[in-house]
């Protein structure tokens, strides 16, 4: 096939002697259609396994249904909704999943800079060590964190309250107690979380080119200040990246919960995957999707604005 | 021309691995279905090795007398309870299943017609005519599968639970105490323990429910058959308003303020605290007869049991506990008749003394020869026998509504941690219990 003369092209931008597809047939320079072709397998799999659920979830909101069986449930439109908005435990639940959001998404953050900055400072040694021990917490799943830190915090025989015991004093219950549950869930979530960022950072940190740290000391600049002028503005794009997936466990907090408190003492730890899961158990799956559909909806909102306030600017 | 080429030879490959998947999924099911003719599926939430090895035996034997394959599966009640009635819809379900009674599942599952009556097959085998009315009352659901604790017959259960009191005989022996006869003598024992610096109860309620036994025991006290029932069973006039249900939560207050729980009790798991008691840390634990057989292997000859005892001698105890999960027929058994065979062999004479050697109450009397005197699981036999006898095995008091599990174990750490008082529980629960109605 001949090339098409730019001037009756109508694709792109033109450049000369470029070679253009033709619209209409799959011709040796290839079809149209390949692109599709290739996304076909990864969209096939992303609709049955994405799509579809979301589209029946949706479906599933709008029913009163109590999760046995289909033929049961009938359509009551928005009121799932509008009983979660009424719903005092919704809230209860919602208020918590944001108070986790300081302990999960800013304490992780600042835990793992700090170190992150001292190694490449420093450029230590042995750091390839460090990070593969400070990561491991990340990759342990969430239940097995949960039952870990039950026995930790033990008040009986953990090790936690019975050398505070020793040392002379009074540790509350941490897990049972009603003032230092959830506070006790965010700090796990925390530690969970540190070895990610530090990861995260140390590999953003080594991208940041080293004549500007160069010339900040020529200019003058302390440690400090370096690190507030170069390796900040430089971690831009690492720091959108651990904050929105900070953001989406702490509003998806569910496994370190339900393997610890249960959501007790009481309501005080109950959060909204939680709260979901016991309505689904409840026969209420109705709500419970409706539930499971505004958490994604706050969820996806969260990133969005991560994104849109961290998002890409040129360094 | 060789891209275009890979690309067809993928796609072809692509959609053939597709259709071969969907085939033998097609397959998979036709051929079950003919496979069931000689497979016999049978779902329960015996995940712990003992007993899924006892379902294995009597399954097995079972399947050989009558000639057909026998296949245990066991699951997480939690996990069954999601999947079985999906599984039921799509006809992929077993024969056999263990289904929650009430509300959790066997209602639903009823009215949606996805477990059969067992109507015919109680006439059949007798099983109305076999075992305690009170006991068959919970597998029981009217007809339309509406109204739940009388009517008919939707699931049989071959165990029973019960939970009472086991203790450690070093302690009672140390401290000069014997098994107490009466709730005054039992409040004495914990005193003296306490004083001697012992753990009198070791209690962990950090996963909430064991809370339930301990409260529902102390009501169990001073309460009646026709309340207790018309609570459950959502009959009659009986709600939280009684009198028993604050009296209890402030008996349960007292307790914890005399110290005769566990130091540190709110942050103890279930599991924790038990191990904690099989090691020695305290003289009694209250827990169910799941428990007998780690008790007996733990604390062997110095481990005991005993039920709540009562306030006066002219008064029962309703003592918390129930059946086990009941066994149900689900609408893809090939041959329920065969199902119902098969269930009645569960409750056999010969399957309760298999259960009992598991350690597992059976649903009716335990032979006397199975009780060994001076042992925890003879004290826990012997006593079982007792209550059944007296027709004293009350319910769990979660039971009383869908959902109130959640709202019982929450108000009940509230107490228990003095957010609220034992009016204010009272209330939430009756508030809860109300609404439910509606």
């Amino acid at each position: 096939m001949q090339p098409r003369s730019p001037d009756l092209g109508t694709f792109g931008e033109g450049r000369a002697g470029v070679a253009r597809p033709s619209p209409s047939r799959g011709s040796r320079a290839g079809s149209p259609w390949l692109p599709y072709l290739y996304l076909l397998p990864g969209l096939l799999v992303f609709t049955l396994f994405v799509v579809l659920p979301v589209i029946a979830a949706i479906a599933i909101s709008l029913t009163a249904w109590n999760g046995i069986s289909w033929d049961t449930a009938t359509f009551v439109g928005i009121d799932n909704y509008l009983d979660a908005f009424r719903d005092d435990r919704f809230w209860t639940a919602f208020k918590h999943n944001i108070y986790l959001i300081p302990w999960y998404v800013i304490l992780p953050i600042i835990l793992g800079l700090a170190p992150a900055a001292f190694v490449h400072r420093m450029k230590l040694r042995g750091s390839r060590l460090f990070q593969a021990g400070i990561f491991l917490p990340y990759i342990m799943p969430g239940v097995l964190i949960g039952v870990v830190w039950r026995w930790m915090l033990n008040p009986v025989f953990g090790p936690i309250n019975t050398t505070l015991k020793d040392w002379g004093f009074h540790p509350p219950t941490w897990l049972g107690d009603f003032t230092w549950a959830l506070p006790t869930i965010g700090f796990i979530g925390a530690w969970a979380a540190y070895g990610f960022c530090y990861v995260v950072f140390v590999a953003g940190m080594q991208k940041i080119p080293t004549d500007l740290y160069d010339a900040a000391r020529l200019d003058g600049a302390n440690g400090w200040q370096e690190f507030r002028a170069v390796t900040l503005p430089g971690l831009r794009r690492e720091l959108a990246v651990v904050l929105a997936v900070n953001l989406i466990n702490a509003m998806r907090a569910f496994d370190v919960v339900k393997a610890t408190t249960d959501g007790g003492p009481g309501d005080s730890t109950n959060v909204l995957a939680l709260y979901m899961m016991n309505n689904l158990g409840g026969n209420r799956a109705g709500f419970a999707i409706a539930i499971a559909i505004m958490l994604a909806v706050i969820t996806l909102a969260q990133s969005l604005i991560v994104l849109r306030l961290f998002g890409d600017s040129d360094d | 021309m060789d891209r275009r080429h890979l690309l067809k030879r993928t796609g072809a490959l692509a959609a053939g691995a597709a259709l071969a998947g969907g085939i033998s999924t097609v397959g998979q099911g036709a051929g079950s279905a003919s496979a069931q003719d000689a497979e016999f599926d049978v779902w329960t939430t015996y995940t712990d090795p003992i007993r899924a090895e006892l379902m294995e035996t009597i399954g097995n034997a079972f399947g050989e007398a009558n000639g057909v394959t026998f296949k245990h599966r066991g699951w997480q009640t939690e996990e069954l309870g999601k999947t079985l009635p999906r599984s039921v819809d799509s006809d992929q379900g077993p024969d056999v299943s263990q289904v929650n009674n009430g509300e959790a599942l066997a209602g639903p599952m009823a009215r949606a017609g996805q477990i059969l009556p067992l109507k015919e097959y109680d006439a059949e085998y007798d099983w109305s005519g076999r075992f305690a009315p009170s006991l068959l009352a919970r597998c029981s659901y009217s007809s339309d599968g509406k109204t739940f604790g009388e009517g008919e017959l939707w699931g049989l259960p071959a165990e029973s639970e019960i939970v009472g009191f086991y203790y450690n005989k070093q302690f009672f022996s140390d401290n000069g105490l014997s098994v107490p006869a009466t709730f005054a003598e039992l409040e004495t024992a914990l005193k003296t323990l306490k004083s001697a610096g012992a753990t009198p109860l070791v209690f962990g309620n950090l996963d909430k429910w064991t809370a339930i036994h301990l409260y529902g025991a102390l009501q169990g006290t001073d309460t009646t058959r026709e309340y207790l029932d018309g609570l459950i069973y959502r009959r009659g006039n009986a709600d939280f308003t009684d009198t028993s249900i604050v009296a209890a939560a402030a008996k349960l207050v007292e307790w914890k303020d005399a110290g005769f729980l566990m130091d540190g009790f709110d942050g103890v798991s279930a599991d924790d605290a038990q191990a904690l008691f099989i090691s020695g840390a305290g003289a009694i634990m209250m827990q169910g007869s799941w428990a007998a057989g780690a008790v007996r292997d733990g604390l062997g000859e110095n481990g005991g049991f005993f039920l709540m005892p009562p306030v006066s001698s002219d008064v029962t105890v309703l003592h918390v506990g129930g059946v086990g999960i009941p066994y149900s027929i689900t609408r893809n058994a090939d041959d329920p008749d065969l199902a119902a065979k098969y269930i009645d062999t569960l409750v056999s004479e010969d399957s309760f003394a298999r259960f009992v050697d598991a350690g597992q109450l059976p649903l009716g009397t335990i032979a006397d020869d199975k009780i060994v005197p001076d042992t925890v699981t003879g004290d826990l036999y012997a006593g079982w026998n007792t209550a059944l006898e007296n027709d004293a095995i009350g319910h769990y008091l979660d039971w009383a509504a869908p959902q109130f599990y959640d709202v019982l174990t929450g108000a009940l750490q509230e107490l228990l941690g003095g957010q609220v008082t034992p009016e204010e529980f009272a209330g939430k629960l009756q508030d809860f219990y109300a609404a439910s109605f509606a």
